[in-house]
């Protein structure tokens, strides 16, 4: 491993002290059945219930836009820039880009993060990027791209889903042209159990194969067309499963609209009464 | 003109899409309804019987320079053939973050292009007035500056007074009365300046 | 017509301003940006803080980690605290690896907790020569305007306030390790050092400067005070600064000081209860 000069190195031979406390020796699915007791969860949520979310915009200064988005315990922060020259590119692109960036902060998971990104980072990153491209009129800037940045303060589940929808309010709230607003919901299924929203546990215990049928999916919707911009699923699921998780998705991300609806009039009259 | 403090989200359906609405700034127009692109206030212009449904947004609206806008840029280069400069303002909209654009020498005056010198019309620091050109494969922006009213707005001296118009091709420091050339800008009261704007636009709009 | 001038002459701008004893942001020369302070809202990290310095926030999270000492002191642990500054927070950033700026701030706060003795490394110590803990001190800038290192000294200070860490049995003899989450203690903090920003614009003194005024002045310095002890300072190059304005602004930092103090015990008991 070469040494990383730019920042200050600990000792290589650190280890979580998590891997040394009593040994769980339940079996995951006495693990699973833990987490989901009588249809009620380890928060006291029913299965098809979506944790509170709270949206705020304006929380990074000097950004184009911002968002803060705390879903239960998940919390992420995300911000947009005004369009910049595509670096590294001569050819003329009628269609500008989107430059999306998803980073967990280092202290965000159970395990610690590396300062650079991983592959998990990345391919959430890509996902971001799929999942705004359809929403963002992206020919109002030709030869441009527009920056997003999301960074997971506090993960515990559904981060990405979070972080989409916080993106798209920024994106609005930086007054970049869009031809819809944007929400995302997740839904982990083991078995015959589907949860919504889950948290870091249950996103985990999910993604696992307990049951023969499991697997985590993330649903990303405009409001007023009802189009699926994204959708993002992994696991072992059958057809039916996934055609009923996307019906249900669905309609989570039209309860979401309303808040979202709300943070963003909120801003706007903050800007009016400012000015 | 009608006002009303109608306050719209992206993707919201704000009318139908005939013969008397149509879509303008801020809105675009899908399967015959029309929807606003930003968050704003709802605003209807009456042009020829039309109305024109648009949105603007309260804050800094999100633009790039596109061909034909007046601009305000600061000159940060100057060279044999052209010089290089930063995009600051689009019209009388600031810009959080400057584009690079460069101004070449036969696109500074209208008249005897050969005859124009790049030293003799602008000097590093001075804040222009420009209209945007075409924009060609190249990744850079250009601009022209060959109308009357465009050119050197603010200059300093090389004593770092500031400088005032004395003729189309000359300034003078305030303080030393030191005359320097440059391509001056026929400038208009500010309380006209608005005029001006509308007026350039217009003209930018039958080109 | 005001946001036009600022553009494009911004020295001017600030100039006309300053002359009239007053900022932009409708400050007064020597008046700082409220500061807040948050404690323990991560509960995926050992410690975290955030702290909010005007328009700059900073979040630190602290994860502890088990580890062999170095040879050459074999009775000390880590404290590791490294600054990120995310293309996120401004655009003046861009993505890669840290920028110089981060780089400076990382070794000016490391510098800042050593030197200090704010924090003793022999504390982490659990097994002479075997076994000890290591901090990791993540600090994360999410907006910035100005006065960044204020800021990251508040969060990381009471981050480590927070930081709770379990008791672990080791035997040395076969190299076991058993960590007790049940049993937690807090770490021991000898005082908390704090770092005061100011700059210089022509002959004044800006207090706490925001980002565009750190950017126009001509130097930017930092004074870190614990407890009335002047703990360091630190002035990169610029114009240079009469003794006496120094003397005031230690002077100054003095008092600042204890009121963040009292911020953060503030934001700790309300973080415990």
């Amino acid at each position: 491993m070469p040494v990383d000069h730019k920042r200050i190195n600990a000792p290589e031979s650190a280890v979580p002290y998590k891997l040394f406390t009593k040994l769980n020796t339940e079996s995951l699915k006495e693990q699973y059945q833990k987490a989901i007791r009588d249809g009620i969860r380890v928060d006291g949520r029913k299965p098809s219930e979506h944790r509170k979310i709270f949206l705020k915009t304006g929380i990074v200064a000097h950004a184009k836009g911002s968002a803060y988005i705390e879903q239960g315990n998940t919390k992420v922060v995300t911000s947009v820039f005004d369009p910049r020259e595509i670096p590294n590119r001569t050819d003329y692109c009628l269609k500008g880009e989107i430059y999306c960036e998803f980073k967990f902060a280092p202290f965000s998971c159970p395990k610690r993060r590396l300062h650079q990104q991983d592959s998990q980072e990345k391919e959430c990153s890509a996902i971001m990027k799929k999942a705004l491209e359809a929403v963002v009129c992206r020919e109002e800037f030709p030869n441009f791209q527009v920056d997003v940045y999301a960074l997971v303060l506090h993960n515990d589940g559904s981060a990405l889903s979070a972080a989409v929808t916080a993106a798209g309010v920024a994106l609005a709230s930086a007054g970049i042209p869009m031809f819809d607003i944007i929400t995302s919901s997740t839904l982990a299924i083991q078995g015959e159990h589907s949860l919504f929203d889950p948290n870091f546990r249950e996103e985990l215990l999910s993604e696992i194969a307990i049951e023969k049928e499991h697997g985590v999916v993330i649903l990303c919707v405009t409001s007023t067309h009802q189009q699926i911009s994204h959708f993002h699923q992994t696991g072992n699921l059958q057809l039916n499963t996934i055609t009923q998780s996307i019906d249900t998705l669905h309609n989570t991300c039209k309860e979401i609209v309303p808040v979202v609806q709300k943070c963003l009039v909120k801003s706007v009259l903050s800007v009016i009464s400012e000015s | 003109m009608e006002k009303q403090n109608l306050i719209c989200l992206p993707g919201q359906r704000l009318s139908l899409c005939d013969k008397t609405h149509t879509s303008g700034k801020g809105t675009y127009d899908r399967r015959g309804y029309i929807y606003s692109n930003i968050s704003g206030i709802v605003d209807v212009v009456i042009k020829d019987g039309i109305k024109i449904l648009e949105v603007h947004s309260p804050g800094l609206q999100t633009i790039v320079p596109a061909q034909g806008d007046v601009v305000t840029a600061q000159i940060s280069i100057i060279t044999q053939q052209y010089c290089k400069c930063y995009i600051k303002c689009i019209g009388d909209k600031i810009l959080r973050r400057h584009f690079k654009a460069i101004l070449r020498r036969e696109d500074i005056k209208a008249t005897e292009k050969d005859k124009i010198d790049v030293y003799k019309s602008f000097k590093p620091g001075d804040i222009i007035l420009a209209r945007v050109l075409p924009i060609t494969e190249a990744h850079n922006y250009q601009l022209s500056t060959a109308e009357n009213e465009l050119g050197v707005a603010v200059a300093y001296s090389e004593h770092g007074h500031p400088m005032i118009p004395i003729s189309w091709t000359e300034m003078q420091c305030i303080k030393t009365y030191v005359k320097e050339p440059r391509k001056v800008a026929k400038l208009i009261p500010e309380n006209i300046h608005e005029d001006l704007i509308a007026r350039l636009s217009e003209t930018t709009t039958k080109v | 017509m005001d946001e036009q001038f600022r553009i494009l002459h911004p020295i001017k701008y600030y100039r006309d301003h300053i002359n009239n004893h007053i900022r932009p942001d409708g400050r007064e020369l020597n008046k700082f940006r409220p500061v807040l302070v948050n404690i323990g809202s991560i509960n995926t990290s050992d410690g975290s803080a955030l702290a909010k310095v005007g328009d700059t926030t900073v979040i630190c999270g602290i994860k502890a980690e088990l580890c062999s000492p170095k040879v050459e002191s074999p009775d000390q642990g880590f404290l590791i605290p490294n600054v990120e500054l995310p293309p996120l927070c401004s655009s003046k950033f861009k993505p890669g690896p840290p920028s110089e700026e981060a780089q400076v701030v990382t070794q000016l706060l490391a510098d800042i907790v050593k030197n200090s003795k704010c924090f003793d490394l022999k504390q982490l110590c659990i097994c002479h020569e075997k076994l000890v803990w290591c901090l990791f001190a993540d600090l994360i800038c999410i907006s910035y305007d100005g006065s960044l290192m204020d800021a990251c000294v508040i969060a990381l200070m009471g981050a480590l306030k927070s930081v709770q860490l379990p008791l672990v049995d080791y035997d040395p003899a076969i190299d076991n390790k058993l960590v007790n989450e049940e049993q937690k203690n807090f770490v021991n903090i000898q005082g908390i050092p704090i770092c005061t920003t100011f700059s210089m614009f022509d002959k004044n003194i800006l207090y706490d400067p925001t980002q565009e005024e750190e950017n126009l002045s001509s130097c930017t310095f930092n004074v870190v005070l614990m407890e009335d002890k002047l703990c360091s300072v630190h002035k990169p190059g610029g114009t240079p600064i009469s003794e006496q304005n120094l003397m005031e602004c230690i002077e100054v930092s003095k008092q600042r000081t204890n009121t963040i103090c009292e911020l953060i015990d503030i934001a700790l008991k309300k973080n415990k209860t």
